[in-house]
């Protein structure tokens, strides 16, 4: 190691070598963060939810949408943790309802980009309802999925995306319940964007949130992660870089699942990135929108009782 | 605009003689010192300080500027700069 | 003016246009579903907006949304589905989101029945949610008082950034009385107004004031808004130094501003050692006990409150001291009275219940006056 590295980093690590405000303009992306909020984040030293929000900044970023434009709304749990640090309007509901919130905001406001933010059990647990909803009235959404398959922040429960046999502080002879697959449920209840990725792959989960943005109606990305400070632990799957080794191993582009044999295919263990679905449906404000001056045009008077 | 680098994505890259090079900077004060871009940089440019809290650039000639480690940093505590 | 013959249910309806409301999200429930009806229909025709949510959970997160985004916002509820609301009330509460609940009680617990008339949520209006907070509940007697505590359910809620509950009942609801409905671009409203700028705006600043203003989403003021314990611009805290002088405003707010909050009507006689205090539909039967009573004689002070949370602690206090005894009958097993009991001091509080989905008659009440 050359000696002029080591002696300029023998600073104290608390002092940095760089300004914090200096940071948040050395790129882009960091430039969207809220100078005014308390950094490092929340998370665990390793975890993937960071990664995820660095890529919805540069989908975001690529879209060159306003930051007033855009709110981002979530329920509880670790992944919800992730609007606070974010320059634009931010919503922290309660848990499993960011998008019954989220579809109040965008119908009072449909003109502004809308993404809801969870984790899998944040979405798929108490919060199934609202999605299968949502994506059935096919409202201008769009729900990023942080799937890690356990509830994090309340210390390693099971969740709806557990595997089968792994084990959870509330599964300790292994989980018997077999998981939700989100983007089947997303794709059969209405969404019409559908896609997934994982954290080893962030310029394609940029791609993917980029396009779902874009789609006018609601949209799903999944962006399969990993908790090695729970999950990981229990099931001794090692550290956040092993965990997110395997995510690369453990994955197959929809590509080259498509090429797969169809006894290849039944047998697959991979988790399949890429585009799962799309479909032509009209959105639910625009619908409404035009609902709105149906009414009008049938020149019914709107009923003032008192004016007369 | 911190522009997107399809070519070399998750692939490793070979220790580039030419090529795009890059400009590599951490913000300890950010980093919780997963390793995640010691272990996954394709040409070795960084390895943990001695204290373990953080990386530091070892070896700036070889960056491709292939962004793994900035788009992979959980904490947003590291960031890579294309030279042109 | 008109004078309209008109259901109480869709008095709040009413109400609600005339007080702004453009945005209603809410599930079916009898006996509240006329609302849902008439708004769905009333809605689009001055630009507002009904959506029919999966439940009413998702109801009372939508209308919050909805707030947020700068639309004055409310849905309609009864028992089973005030109770799912709860959790999501509490939330409107922490995060002083401006929004009107009706609850059109009916008699519970549980299904209970479903046609039948109820006081049984007095106490779950104000301690449905957990955690201590503040709200402001209000109560008609009749179709108009529906119409006006609707405007005034949306000014309050807008005006302390609370969620107000309008707490009627089936009675109430489902009768039709005359109303003169007034012109309703003449009904006052009131509306959000921001001057800060945007850099230096804090949504939940304790000074000056004990209500910040409300910027909505969109408008350029970029702020974080949570159900956790936050700081003055919304950031998620555990510094007693940020929490204690929040709790301290947000009990402000509304203990500071009792004169305007507090609606009742005194109806007192002088020598009187008996009053009456209710609200409801079981004011109306309090009232026509009193007038049975006056006519035979017998001297009685009728106080009817339209505004339940807070309590009017002074008021009945200065009642009490005025009479020997307050009869309080309630369609219930004895909630408000508790709150009579304890500012009667040691004068009597004398409970009129009854639970079983039938009215209080005046007969009840008479009984009660005359031992």
């Amino acid at each position: 190691m050359s000696e002029h590295i080591l002696s300029v980093h023998d600073l104290d690590v608390n002092e940095g070598q760089i300004p914090r405000e200096d940071w948040f303009e050395s790129s882009d992306t960091l430039q969207h963060l809220r100078k005014n909020k308390r950094f490092p984040t929340i998370w665990c030293s390793g975890c993937g939810i960071g990664v995820v929000m660095g890529s919805l900044i540069r989908a975001i970023e690529s879209l060159g949408l306003e930051n007033n434009n855009v709110a981002l709304v979530a329920g509880i749990g670790c992944t919800a943790r992730m609007p606070v640090y974010m320059d634009y309007n931010t919503l922290h509901t309660t848990h499993g309802r960011a998008l019954a919130f989220a579809t109040g905001l965008k119908i009072a406001r449909p003109d502004m980009k809308i993404i809801a933010i969870m984790g899998d059990g944040d979405a798929m647990a108490i919060g199934g309802n609202h999605f299968i909803h949502a994506a059935r009235r096919n409202i201008g959404i769009t729900a990023l999925v942080v799937n890690n398959s356990i509830y994090g922040m309340t210390g390693g429960q099971q969740s709806p995306t557990t595997p089968l046999d792994m084990r959870a502080t509330t599964a300790p002879y292994g989980n018997i319940e077999p998981p939700f697959p989100i983007c089947d449920l997303a794709s059969a209840a209405g969404a019409t964007y559908v896609a997934r990725s994982t954290v080893y792959h962030p310029l394609e989960l940029d791609k993917y949130l980029a396009q779902a943005i874009s789609n006018d109606g609601f949209s799903l990305v999944e962006a399969v992660s990993y908790c090695h400070t729970t999950y990981g632990r229990i099931n001794k799957l090692g550290s956040a870089a092993d965990m997110m080794r395997v995510l690369k191993e453990n994955s197959i582009s929809k590509s080259a699942y498509d090429k797969l044999s169809d006894e290849e295919r039944e047998f697959n263990t991979k988790t399949v990135r890429g585009v799962l679905h799309t479909k032509k449906r009209p959105e639910y404000t625009k619908v409404y929108g035009t609902l709105v001056d149906r009414v009008h045009e049938e020149a019914i008077k709107p009923r003032n009782y008192g004016g007369h | 605009m911190t522009e997107l680098v399809s070519a070399v994505n998750q692939a490793p890259a070979k220790p580039a003689k030419k090529g795009p090079r890059g400009e590599v900077k951490i913000f300890a004060t950010w980093c919780k010192g997963c390793t995640i871009c010691v272990e996954f940089c394709p040409t070795h440019v960084l390895a943990m300080h001695p204290n373990g809290n953080h990386p530091i650039v070892v070896d700036q000639e070889k960056c491709t500027a292939c962004h793994f480690c900035d788009t992979h940093c959980p904490d947003l505590a590291i960031v890579v700069r294309k030279i042109e | 003016m008109t004078i309209k013959l008109m259901q109480g249910n869709e008095a709040i309806a009413m109400g609600s246009l005339a007080a702004g409301c453009r945005f209603y999200a809410g599930y079916p429930i009898t006996p509240s579903t006329e609302v849902a009806e008439i708004m769905s229909r009333e809605l689009p025709r001055v630009g507002g907006k009904f959506i029919q949510m999966e439940d009413e959970i998702a109801s009372m997160a939508a209308i919050i949304g909805g707030s947020v985004g700068g639309l004055k916002s409310m849905t309609a509820t009864s028992g089973p589905g005030f109770s799912l609301m709860q959790e999501n009330i509490g939330y409107a509460a922490m995060a002083e989101i401006p929004c009107v609940v009706v609850n059109v009680q009916r008699l519970g617990p549980s299904t209970g029945q479903p046609t039948a008339a109820s006081q049984g949520d007095v106490m779950q209006a104000r301690w449905g949610t957990h955690g201590d907070h503040q709200i402001i509940v209000l109560s008609p007697i009749s179709v108009a008082q529906s119409f006006e505590l609707a405007v005034k359910a949306f000014n309050f809620s807008e005006k302390y950034r609370t969620p107000v509950i309008l707490l009627t009942d089936e009675i109430i609801g489902h009768m039709r009385e005359p109303i003169e409905l007034p012109d309703f671009d003449t009904v006052e409203k009131v509306e959000r107004v921001v001057t800060d700028s945007p850099a230096d705006y804090k949504a939940f600043r304790n000074e000056p004031g004990d209500v910040p203003p409300m910027a909505s989403f969109g408008l350029g003021y970029r702020y974080h808004i949570t159900g956790l314990f936050h700081d003055e611009v919304g950031f998620p805290t555990q510094r007693l130094d940020e929490i204690d002088p929040w709790l301290e405003r947000v009990n402000r707010k509304i203990e500071n501003n009792t004169d305007d909050i507090l609606l009742y009507q005194k109806d007192y006689q002088p020598g009187a050692r008996t009053a009456i205090l209710s609200y409801g539909a079981t004011a109306r039967t309090a009232r026509h006990a009193m007038k049975q009573l006056r006519a035979k004689g017998q001297k009685v002070s009728l106080f009817t409150a339209q505004t339940l949370w807070p309590f009017p602690e002074k008021a009945v206090e200065e009642l009490a001291d005025s009479v020997e005894r307050i009869i309080v009958p309630e369609m219930n097993m004895g909630q408000l009275a508790l709150e009579v009991e304890r500012m009667a001091g040691r004068k009597k509080v004398v409970r009129v219940n009854r639970a079983n989905g039938e009215m209080v008659t005046p007969d009840m009440i008479l009984e009660a006056a005359e031992n």
